[in-house]
């Protein structure tokens, strides 16, 4: 955890605030562009935010905040009561949406989803290859940054308003997409269903906000054992492993609960994981807040 | 020592009046008929509240809710939402509420004198607008309680700072009572084991959702 304080928070659109996160005690961990953060608030929830602002300055982080009107309390929270000067525990940086090295880039975002973009973006332009944004919204408006994109990048941004203009073809620019060009998109998940149809696989690195509707093989009971503390626990069908090992006192930590943020991340050490997570867990590892297993019993790390 | 020989006097409403005099008209004023920005503020902050329903009857009940702070919805400035979580199943808010709808509210914040009542109207939900927003730990409540408001005010500190509840010290006091598992093997009077009582009871408490 890193001490900060809300150094700003000011609406850089409709529905949007953006909060500078200034460290308490000092610099603050270093990060890369897609990196994510959770804020604890003062009414004690966790959320993850993409962290938007340059990953050169040590001194703040910067988030940008949509206003949900079905708040389960996060947003609802940051826009209506978090005012400058508060305090904020802020988690160390994760990144599970890392800019690859590639020999061109298009950068797809709709609305919220330009904050991991934008680092991303500056890095890329930064590194002299070829890069674009195609940038979707429903009115100008409601989009973050949208004014400051088109001053630095200019054409190689296309500002998307939906209500005017309808939807961007995607099916079009995945087939005028370059030979290597690789594509990085966060937004909606109707947006990146339409762009996991429109780019080839291996070529479109995506980030969602919620998990993408899926369906599962139902749940079956399982054996988790605890290697390090020696203990074995039942996981019930209706039970998730990250709450079975928390209520048998193990302190693991959880943000999301939805296998989208990484938090409760498990060293699998045997057994077959049954991967339900939207990260993208890598060999070895487990995400209990969604993920269960395929073998009988599955060994952690714990 | 289980009944006083005498029953103490009863009091009419004038003669209580009589004792205790008028009002200020301030503290009539303070009564507002719907939730303004400073009792949202207040119910964003509230992690525990105590509620207050009775039934055609009069038959009255009050019961504790208890969450993360702001776990009550402000849906709009005359309407709450308040989530049930899983708890004993006896449903006594619910079973009074069908009959008489009538339902007073004390949200408290810790370490604050003030608290802050609402009282009003109230009917269960199973609005999946209203569940969603009150989902904690990725799990939804199944039912929820809507609260329609007809006055709010905050309420003046002396009890609070009279019972020293915020001061730590205070929390000694818990020492002095035994375990619920002791108390319920004493009450049911029978071959209850108070330590498997009070496991059972602590394995309880660590699902909350």
């Amino acid at each position: 955890m890193q001490q900060t304080i809300v150094d700003q928070i000011e609406p850089v659109a409709d529905d949007v605030v953006s909060l500078v996160l200034r460290g308490a005690t000092g610099p603050l961990a270093p990060w890369e562009p897609g990196a994510h953060v959770d804020l604890t608030l003062p009414n004690w929830l966790t959320r993850q935010y993409s962290l938007c602002g340059d990953p050169a300055d040590r001194e703040s982080y910067r988030v940008a905040v949509r206003y949900d009107r079905l708040s389960r309390g996060g947003s609802e929270y940051i826009h209506r009561f978090l005012r400058r000067g508060r305090a904020l525990d802020v988690s160390l940086p994760r990144n599970h949406f890392p800019l690859l090295p590639a020999p061109e880039y298009l950068f797809l975002a709709g609305g919220i989803g330009i904050t991991p973009i934008l680092p991303m973006l500056r890095a890329a332009a930064a590194s002299d290859v070829p890069v674009s944004l195609v940038y979707v919204g429903q009115s100008v408006a409601s989009m973050p940054f949208a004014d400051g994109l088109r001053s630095a990048y200019g054409e190689r941004v296309r500002i998307v308003a939906t209500r005017q203009q309808g939807r961007p073809d995607l099916a079009a620019l995945g087939s005028a997409l370059n030979p290597g060009a690789v594509v990085y998109a966060c937004g909606p998940g109707p947006m990146l269903t339409a762009a996991e149809a429109a780019f080839p696989a291996g070529r479109l690195y995506a980030e969602r906000f919620r998990p993408a509707p899926r369906s599962f093989a139902p749940n079956t009971e399982f054996e988790a054992v605890c290697a390090r503390s020696g203990r074995t626990v039942q996981v019930p069908a209706d039970e998730s492993l990250l709450d079975v090992l928390t209520h048998a006192g193990y302190a693991v930590p959880s943000g999301c609960r939805e296998g989208v943020c990484g938090s409760c991340e498990l060293t699998v050490l045997d057994g077959e994981p049954e991967h339900r997570d939207e990260i993208g867990a890598l060999a070895g590892r487990v995400y209990a807040c969604v993920s269960r297993a395929l073998s009988p019993r599955l060994v952690v790390d714990l | 020592m289980t009944q006083t020989s005498t029953r103490p006097r009863r009091l009419s409403p004038a003669e209580v009046r009589a004792r205790l005099g008028e009002p200020e008209a301030m503290v009539k004023a303070k009564i507002q008929d719907r939730i303004d920005e400073h009792f949202r503020l207040f119910i964003a902050h509230s992690p525990f509240l105590t509620m207050a329903t009775a039934d055609a009857e009069g038959r009255a009940d009050c019961s504790p809710r208890g969450d993360y702070p702001g776990f009550v919805k402000v849906l709009d400035d005359r309407t709450l939402a308040i989530p049930d979580r899983p708890g004993n199943k006896i449903a006594d808010s619910f079973r009074n509420l069908a009959e008489n709808d009538g339902i007073g509210l004390l949200f408290l914040i810790p370490g604050l004198r003030e608290t802050l009542r609402v009282n009003g109207h109230a009917y269960p939900t199973d609005d999946p607008g209203v569940l969603a927003r009150t989902q904690i730990e990725a799990k939804e409540p199944v039912l929820a309680i809507v609260v329609e408001v007809a006055e709010a005010y905050f309420h003046c500190g002396r009890a609070l700072i009279r019972s020293r509840l915020w001061d730590p010290a205070s929390q000694a006091l818990a020492d002095e009572i035994p375990s619920v598992g002791e108390i319920a093997a004493a009450q049911f009077g029978m071959d209850f084991d108070p330590m498997a009582i009070t496991q059972a009871l602590e394995e309880s408490y660590r699902k909350l959702y």
